[in-house]
Formats: structure tokens, sequence, C-alpha cells
């Protein structure tokens, strides 16, 4: 220990001490001159050797290294600005994709505490689901001793604030949310664990920072207030602060407390059932509790409320413990996408990486010079080498911090774009200081390990090496275009093609029957008055029922097997009319008769893949232990899965028990639009306590196709970049090579070659690489697009159009960029060109 | 590169050397010189260019100290002085040295 202590120390006073050994040996010298004993020594020689000892001489050879790679660099500013600028998209581009992963899934949220605060969910090994009883959260939160606290929120659909006709969306949350996440209020306070904990408590809301900027103006005196939501009177008592961080990266503009849920929504026996999953969950590890005990503990509480609703748990339930402090708690499906995204940005920096090795491989030419006399004065091949990786090291670091720079403005852009919490900033953290060095020291090894190879072993001459290089890039830009591609193709298929059913026209209306509390025969009644003051508005075309409706907020998905194949199979629950309503056509078949048991109507598709080659109608179809009797045989419609083209559907006809779950669809004749007031006011007049949500499904499907355009435009942009960048690498490369063999070509011109001949003899080199890049390319991607199929709305992975216009886009760019370069070739003035030399 | 003692110095056996001559009395750098080449009855001759090095790396490690003196030609002179840690080294090796020479004498005598 000691010793490096005294390693540092010599380091740091190195000027000192090496005065004290050049004295030391001065004085020798004199001693041994005075004996008549001449010394013929290189004294500097010797005190360097005497410097050695202190072990740090790789750092003054470093230092070396680096101020030659900064004048080498300075000397060529335009290859200098070339290569940095190539790295920095690659790095840029890899630096934000990781910002982006560490600000939804690595940073932990500005809360007190945040390493113990986990997110709490149902699993089994057949099933998931995101939500919770709330009764179920309070015997964990009152038997749970590794818990410390138990939060929850319950989402509610928007509210109406004092008879506004735009809904405001909300949220109930326990009492101690706010006190567990440490939130200040902006004004007034926020909600009291005691205060707010009882159901009998004086009914309050927080608002929201923004909410309370365009609702109520700024105005501190809203504190205080009475406001309606929904037509119960509550009091004002707060406004969250501006920058505020939630669990779950949840933002609703209204917080109640969830013990007042009952109040606020008539009827709901939400709180109490133990069936009905309603709340999402977090907790709080106690001091000295490990997430695996509260695993343990947990999983003994489900047993017991197994014992308590048997039929309420599933078989082998436990409760998934996950890291709850972070903008988003990743599921594994997200990581699926995280994973995609990284092996598109890794290209990009593969394609930087190729192309800046070919740049530095066509320098070393230029370099040959310089290289020989360094050699010729004794420099080994490993100085060089070491020397050549500083370089690129420096090269590295350069383009990391031009990407840094690059990638803080992508994400000032997406932050803004994306209406990200004002307490997400764009300033990188350590973590992707950290990624950053990183992924330069990756790149430097991989656009510079080659050509320092190649160059320390004077072979820089050989072809192999750039046209490897050639080869990476293609194949790099292949897979990035050919996905780029396939993207743009589903998002114009979303927008253009019909998803099955004509959402034109729809509007859904949830009244939320069940959670104020219906009986079935109630919410029939309700239903039919619904419909019938429905169908007399001017407009209205048809009405009818729908458990499940197009982009709920539920989607049901039974995963079996047909014939070996897994298929997806998305069921509903809707009455006689609903295909009417819907446009779905029926292609075999009739519909259901009204009251009819036992019956069931397949998609088209399941049809055919269920029975392949007969009559469905009349097959019985088993679910489960039951089977029922197909009547009919509806044309293929996504209603639930608007975004799986394999998913197939099944209707059952929905019985007196699913009524208060239904949703009522409407089809009107032209744009719907003036509805919701209309819809409210007869909900009003049949129940005052209700207040349906309307919604338009055109709206909805074009904000969900809206998703998949954004994801094209960025691959495409990326994709773009990608083949830009190899094309100018490409563009390089060749014209490096022609200005190498331009005598060649003069000689080969003047003995009478054609043109043609000329060109083809300059471009033989890299056909192949080119033609096998291609080909690798369009492997990977056939192969790696499998994973995005769910997100295709429909396009086969292997869609022949995208592929060939990928592929026709980069050889286009690819020939244009080695034709370019060639130019010069052919309008060589021979005679000059001979003489030269 | 490597500049070899031309007189045959055992590798390595240089700082034992330097350690013994200190143990004694501190020295300045020409004064170990010096010394190792008269007790070793001119045999061994210990160049500058080696002599400075194993000085540094004993500094280093801490074995030896150097403090600043005058010298007999009345110059400002740094002086070498054994730590602690370097006395404990030199018996160690002085041991080592022993047994080893013992071993080789053995086997020279009787092979």
């Amino acid at each position: 220990m000691g010793e490096i202590f005294r390693r540092i120390r010599y380091l740091l006073h190195r000027r000192r001490f090496d005065q004290e050994l050049e004295s030391d040996m001065e004085f020798h010298r004199e001693m041994a001159a005075r004996e008549g004993r001449n010394n013929f020594g290189n004294t500097l020689r010797m005190r360097e050797q005497a410097r050695e000892a202190w072990g740090w001489t790789w750092l003054g050879r470093l230092g070396q290294d680096l101020r030659y790679a900064a004048r080498t660099l300075g000397r060529s500013p335009g290859f200098t600005l070339t290569a940095v600028l190539v790295l920095a998209i690659g790095i840029g581009v890899n630096v934000s994709a990781f910002s982006l992963f560490n600000m939804v899934a690595l940073k932990p949220l500005p809360v007190p505490d945040p390493g113990s605060i986990v997110r709490l969910e149902r699993r089994s090994p057949q099933s998931y689901t995101s939500e919770m009883p709330y009764a179920s959260a309070i015997f964990y939160r009152d038997h749970a001793k590794s818990l410390s606290a138990m939060m929850a929120v319950l989402g509610v659909p928007p509210m109406e604030i004092d008879g506004d006709l735009q809904p405001t969306s909300a949220s109930f949350a326990t009492a101690n949310y706010f006190t567990e996440l440490g939130t200040v209020a902006a004004y007034g306070r926020m909600f009291d664990r005691v205060r707010e904990g009882a159901a009998n408590s004086a009914p309050v809301a927080v608002l929201s920072y923004g909410l309370w900027q365009r609702r109520f103006g700024a105005d501190p005196s809203v504190v205080g207030r009475t406001i309606h939501l929904n037509g119960k009177p509550a009091t004002v008592i707060g406004i969250t602060p501006d920058a505020f961080p939630t669990l779950g990266g949840q933002h609703p503009e209204i917080w109640l407390p969830i013990a007042q849920q009952p109040y606020f929504v008539q009827g709901s026996k939400v709180l109490t059932d133990p069936s009905a999953g309603s709340v999402r969950m977090w907790g709080r590890l106690a001091a000295g509790a490990s997430p695996k005990m509260a695993a343990q503990e947990l999983l003994a509480l489900t047993n017991e409320l197994r014992r308590q609703h048997p039929k309420d748990i599933w078989d082998n339930e436990y409760i998934d413990i996950k890291p709850g402090a972070h903008l988003q708690v990743m599921q594994p499906e997200m990581y699926r996408v995280a994973a995609m995204v990284a092996v598109l940005t890794l290209l990009i920096l593969a394609v930087a990486c190729a192309n800046l090795g070919g740049l530095l491989l066509a320098r070393a030419v230029t370099r040959e010079h310089e290289m020989g006399i360094r050699i010729a004065i004794g420099a080994s091949r490993g100085r060089i080498f070491r020397q050549l990786c500083t370089e690129s090291l420096l090269l590295a670091f350069l383009g990391a911090a031009a990407g840094l720079g690059l990638s803080y403005a992508v994400m000032q852009v997406v932050l803004s774009r994306l209406g990200a919490p004002k307490w997400v900033t764009a300033t990188p953290d350590w973590r992707v200081l950290l990624f950053t060095i990183g992924i330069s020291v990756v790149a430097a090894l991989f656009f510079g390990l080659t050509p320092a190879l190649q160059i320390a072993r004077q072979r820089q001459r050989k072809t192999i090496a750039r046209q490897v290089l050639i080869g990476a890039q293609v194949a790099a830009s292949c897979v990035l275009l050919i996905v780029a591609g396939l993207l743009v193709r589903a998002s114009l298929h979303a927008l253009y093609t019909d998803p099955g059913f004509g959402y034109q026209q729809l509007v859904s209306i949830d009244p939320e029957l069940g959670q104020h509390g219906y009986t079935p025969a109630d919410a029939q009644a309700f239903l039919t008055q619904m419909q019938s003051r429905l169908l007399a508005v001017p407009g209205v075309k048809s009405v009818s029922l729908v458990k499940l409706p197009p982009l709920g907020h539920t989607v049901s998905r039974a995963d079996t097997e047909i014939d070996g194949h897994p298929v997806a199979i998305y069921p509903n629950w809707v009455d006689a009319g609903f295909f009417r309503t819907m446009g779905i056509p029926l292609v075999l078949g009739r519909s259901f008769y009204a009251g009819e048991k036992n019956a069931v109507i397949v998609s088209q598709s399941l049809a055919r893949k269920q029975w392949p080659g007969q009559n469905p109608i009349g097959q019985k179809f088993k679910n489960g232990d039951d089977s029922f009797l197909v009547v009919g045989v509806a044309g293929n419609a996504r209603v639930n899965a608007i975004n799986d083209d394999d998913a197939v559907e099944v209707y059952w006809p929905a019985q007196l028990a699913d009524m208060a779950d239904m949703v009522v669809m409407v089809k009107e004749a032209g744009e719907p639009g003036n509805l919701p007031p209309i819809v409210k006011s007869i909900s009003a007049s049949l129940d005052p306590k209700l207040f349906p949500e309307t919604r338009q499904i055109k709206m909805l499907y074009h904000d969900n196709v809206l998703g998949v355009e954004r994801v094209a435009m960025v691959v495409s942009l990326i994709g773009f970049v990608a083949v830009l960048v190899a094309g100018v690498g490409i563009i390089g490369l060749v014209s490096f090579s022609v200005s190498q063999r331009l005598k060649e070509i003069a000689i080969r011109m003047a003995l009478g070659a054609k043109k043609v001949q000329v060109l083809a003899a300059v471009l033989r080199q890299f056909a192949w690489p080119i033609v096998i890049g291609m080909g690798v390319g369009t492997g990977i991607a056939a192969a790696a697009s499998k994973v995005l199929r769910r997100a295709l709305y429909g396009v086969d992975n292997l869609d022949p159009l995208s592929y060939v216009a990928a592929i026709g886009v980069l050889g286009a760019i690819v020939v244009l960029a080695a034709l370019l370069p060639t130019r010069r070739a052919l309008r060589l003035d021979l005679a000059k060109t001979l003489h030269y030399e | 590169m490597n500049d070899r003692p031309k007189s045959g110095m055992p590798s390595g056996a240089l700082p034992m050397l330097i350690l013994r001559v200190l143990q004694t009395r501190s020295l300045h750098g020409y004064a170990i010189a010096q010394r190792i080449h008269l007790l070793s009855s001119e045999v061994l001759a210990v160049e500058e260019g080696l002599l400075y090095p194993t000085l540094q790396k004993m500094l280093v490690k801490g074995w030896v100290t150097a403090e600043w003196g005058i010298s007999e030609t009345n110059r400002k002179v740094r002086f070498y002085s054994l730590t602690p840690e370097g006395r404990n080294c030199l018996e160690t090796e002085l041991s080592d040295y022993g047994r080893v020479t013992q071993a080789i004498q053995d086997i020279l005598r009787t092979a």
C-alpha cells in the first residue's frame, strides 16, 4: 500500500525528484572525473532508465501519444471533421436511445428513499394483471410486516368539473400517497394520512399544477373553494407542484382520496369487491426487509387470501415485486422493444465505425511515408500500434463529446414533443456519461483496431480489410432500411386499410353500470331505455351492445393452439345488432337471436384455421367443458387487436349476467360530433348519478395510428442517415482506390481500353462485398423482423415490396456513390497523368 | 538497451549489496559504488547506469530514504540511508542468500 502512495508522490512531485536524480548523477560524474575515469554514457537516457523505476513511464508515453495524435489530426482538419461528424451521429443516436431508456427505466424518481419503493403485481405462470382488488391491497397492507407502507392508485374515467363539456382526468390515491413521495404542495396542502384516510371525512380534491393554470387561471384562492366533480361537491385543498414525480408516470389532473371513492362514484362497490381488479399497488419495503423476504411473506398472504376467496385467486398466484420508483415499471415485452431499438441503434454505430475504418485505412496509404520514417528511426510495431490506437481513442472521444451534445439536443426536442413531466431533464447523468465513455471505447475498437493492426504490420495496401468494411456497412444499412420500409408500409397499411369494421362513424358510450352497483336486471332496463332514446336522436342509424368496445380500456385474449400453431383468440360478448352497427359483414349463417344461448359466431380467419375446407356452420366450438353451436361466420375485424393481424375473433351472445358491464355502440349517419351532450342529457334523465364516457372511435383509431407513424418516421430517418453515412464512406473508398490506381487506368486507356472496361476493373473489388453485404443484411432483416410482427398492423414481416424498395434504394445510393468518384478516372488527362512522377 | 555490468555482477545481487553497505552508515551514490568496488577487492564495479535505477527502485519500495547532506568535496548531495523496512529486507535477503550459496556449494563439493 505504502508503495502505491510513494509512487503517486513521485508522480506529483516528479519535477523535484527528477532534479534530485540529476544532481546525484552529476555528482557521481564529477567524482568519477576527479579520479580520472571518463564516462561516455548518455546521461539523458540513463536518467530516463532510472525514472522508469517510478512506474509512470506509460503515462508520459500516453501524453506524448496524445499530443502527437492531436497534432496529426489538427493537420488534416477535413478528415478530422468528417470522422468526428460520422462518429457523432453513430454515438449520438446510441446515447439518445440510452438516455431515453435511462430516463424511463433506470433513473430513480426524485423522491425520498426511492430504492425501497416497489411495484406489486399479481402474476402466475399463466396469468398477469397490472391491477389488483383494493380489498386485497388492504389485506396485504394490514398483514405484511416486510412492507412499511402501501400506496394504491385507482384510475377512473374522466370527471366533469362544474358541468364542463370536456371531462377532466382523475385518479383516486391512498391518503399516504403524497407523504410517501415527499410531495410538497405548490399551494395549500396534499392529502393528510389521518384526515383523508377515513370514508366519512369531508370530500376534498387536489388539482394538478397544469389544470390549476389552464382551468382556474393560476388563482391561489382556488384553494378552499368548493368545486363539483360529476355533480358532487368537494373542497380543493391543494395544488400539486409543477415538477411532480408520480409512481408509474401517471399524471391525472384531479387527485381524490381513495377512501372517498364511494362518495364520488355513487353505488360503487369497487373498494370492497374482492374480485374487481381495480388499483395499481406500490409498497415501501420496511427497513431491513429485502425484496426476497417480502416476496415470501406476500406469497403466504396470497395463500391465505385464497382460503378466504377461493374463486378470486389464481392457481400458483404470487405477487411480483419490481423496483417501483421509476417513470415506467418495465415489463418483459418492453425489454424486447428496448432490445430491438438497441440493435437498430448499434447498427448505426456499426455503419459509422465501418465507414471510419475505411477512411482510416485509406488515410494509412497517404501516411506510408510518415510510418516508414518512424519505423526507420527505431519505432517498434507495438509502439506504432499504440500510437494509432491513441489516435483512434482521441477521435472516439471527440466524437463522443459531439455525440453527447447531439443527444442532448435530440432529448430536448423529444421531451418537449412527448410532453414529459417537468421534473425530467435532458441533462445527462452519470449513467449516461458512463455509457458514452463505454460506447466510445467500443467504437474506437471497432473502427480503429483493424486499421491499426494493418498499418503496424505495413499491410495497408491489402484490399481484403477494406472489402470486409464495405460489406459490413452495406449489410447494416440494408437491415436498417428494410426495417424502416416495413414500418412505413405498416403505418400506411394502418392508415389506409379497413380494420374490418366501420370505425369512422362509431361512438362508444360506457355508462359503467357495474361500477355504480347496478344489478344485471337494472342494467338491462337502463340499457334498453338508453338504446331506444338514442335511436330517436336524428342521425343515429343503429345502436347495439358490446362488452369490449374497440380501442377500449380492457382487452381480453386467450392464447391457444390449433393444430400445433399458436393462435391468439380475442373473445367478445355482443348483442344481436352488433354486427350491423359495427359494419362487420356476416359471411355465412346469421346473427344471434335475442336471448340466444349456447351459440357462437366466429371470424372467417378462425373458421379457416379450425375447420379448413369444411362448412363451419353447425360445427361445435369448444370452450372449456362446454361446446357451442357455430351459427355464423363474421368477416375478420380486429376490434380488440388493431395491431395484430394474426388475431382471430370469437363472439358470444351477451347474457343477462353481462349486462352491468355492457357498453353501447352507436353508428351515426354523418360525422359524429354532437353526440356527447345528447348522451349526457339522456343519461342524466335516466339516472343522474351516472356520467357515461363517450368516445369517438375514429379519434382513438387515429391516435393509435399516429404512434406507429411516429415510430416509422424515426426509424426511416435513422435508416436514411445510415445509408447516407454508408454512401459517403463508399464515395471516399472508391475515390481513394481510383486515385491509387490513376496511373494504371491512364496506361490502360492509353493502350486503348474502353471506358466501361476501365470502370469494371476499378469497381470489381467492391462488387462482391456489396452483393454479399446486401444478402447478409436481407437475411438478418428477415430473421429479426419476426419480432416486429405484432407492431406491423398486418403487414407480413417478409413483405416483398418493403424488401425490394429498401434494397432498391440502397442499391441506387451505393451505385451512385461508387460511380461519382470514377468520373474523375474517365475524364483523365492521359498525357498529364503519365508525365507525373 | 540494458547496460549489463561488465564485471559479472550477479543479477539481483545489487540491491542486497547496497543495503549491506548502507547498514552501518548513510552514504551518497558515488560512495556506495566506491564502497562496493573496494569491499569486493575491486572485482565488482557498479556502473552509474545500473546504480541509479536500482536506487530509485529501492526508494519507491521504501527500503532506503535520501536526505540532503554535504559531501567530502563540500558539495550539496543526497545521502542514502536504510529504513527499518530496508533493514528487514536485508536480513531476509541475507539469510536467503546464505541458504542458496550453501546449497550451491554443497552441490559443487559432492557432485
